[in-house]
């Protein structure tokens, strides 16, 4: 049911946004060196902050997919239900500076990307 | 912008770090931290990165000599339960703080019983010394 399978291997981050998901969030693959990463937080409240402008991307109630503009920068959001939300914030040198994406197992992959990164 | 971060950070790691103590990490949400700390959500992610990027300087911020004995026990009991086992960089952090602070598990089993209101709330050495 997530909208998003997440990886975390020994060097990277990467987010695959699953079924058709990927069609609308133009989206099959995104990739980040894990020194890129600031962390990750599972974050339901997200629901009501502002999203900034969609371009490009669908949104409906509950579900939204693609890049959204706030603040000077670019967000990803592929949300379907945000009970599973998390937020992974990336640093200057990615083109996004926040991804909200839906997962199956929001605490799983929280640890898991935050203690990726605190490995020597 | 000419705003004075610094004691705005300070400000808001304070108030996530009360907000820790009392409700532990996991239970800690980020509408919590948001409620506490006054600080916008986005403000949040922008200077912290992440709840962890923002326990992560909760225990720098005890660790500083400031900061009561008892708040930094309660922090690093936190960390300890909820953390610590899985998670390198709070490990490292809090085998820092028992160093610097000569942290004994005496002092943290004290801790944790006065925090359930079971034994008084002086420290083993402050009991010697009287």
């Amino acid at each position: 049911m997530s909208s998003n399978r997440v990886t975390v291997t020994p060097e990277h981050l990467v987010v695959e946004p699953v079924g058709l998901t990927k069609l609308w969030s133009f989206t099959r693959r995104l990739q980040f060196p894990l020194e890129h990463v600031r962390g990750a937080t599972f974050d339901p409240g997200m629901r009501d902050e502002p999203k900034g402008w969609r371009g490009p991307g669908l949104g409906l109630p509950g579900r939204l997919s693609g890049t959204f503009h706030a603040d000077g920068k670019k967000q990803f959001w592929n949300i379907s239900g945000y009970e599973r939300a998390i937020v992974i914030t990336l640093d200057a040198a990615e083109k996004f500076d926040r991804l909200v994406i839906t997962v199956d197992d929001p605490d799983q992959v929280v640890d898991s990307v935050n203690s990726a990164l605190g490995a020597p | 912008m000419g705003r004075p971060r610094q004691f705005e950070e300070r400000g808001a790691v304070a108030a996530a770090s009360a907000v820790f103590c009392q409700r532990g990490y996991a239970s800690t949400s980020v509408d919590h931290l948001v409620d506490a700390t006054g600080v916008h959500r986005g403000s949040l992610y922008g200077v912290f990165g992440s709840k962890h990027g923002l326990f992560l300087r909760v225990l720098d911020a005890v660790d500083a000599h400031d900061s009561s004995s008892a708040e930094r026990l309660d922090v690093i009991l936190v960390g300890l339960l909820e953390l610590a086992p899985t998670d390198p960089r709070v490990r490292e952090r809090i085998t820092g703080l028992l160093e610097a602070h000569d942290i004994t598990a005496e002092h943290l089993g004290s801790r944790l019983l006065a925090r359930a209101g079971l034994s008084d709330e002086r420290l083993p050495d402050e009991k010697e010394s009287t």
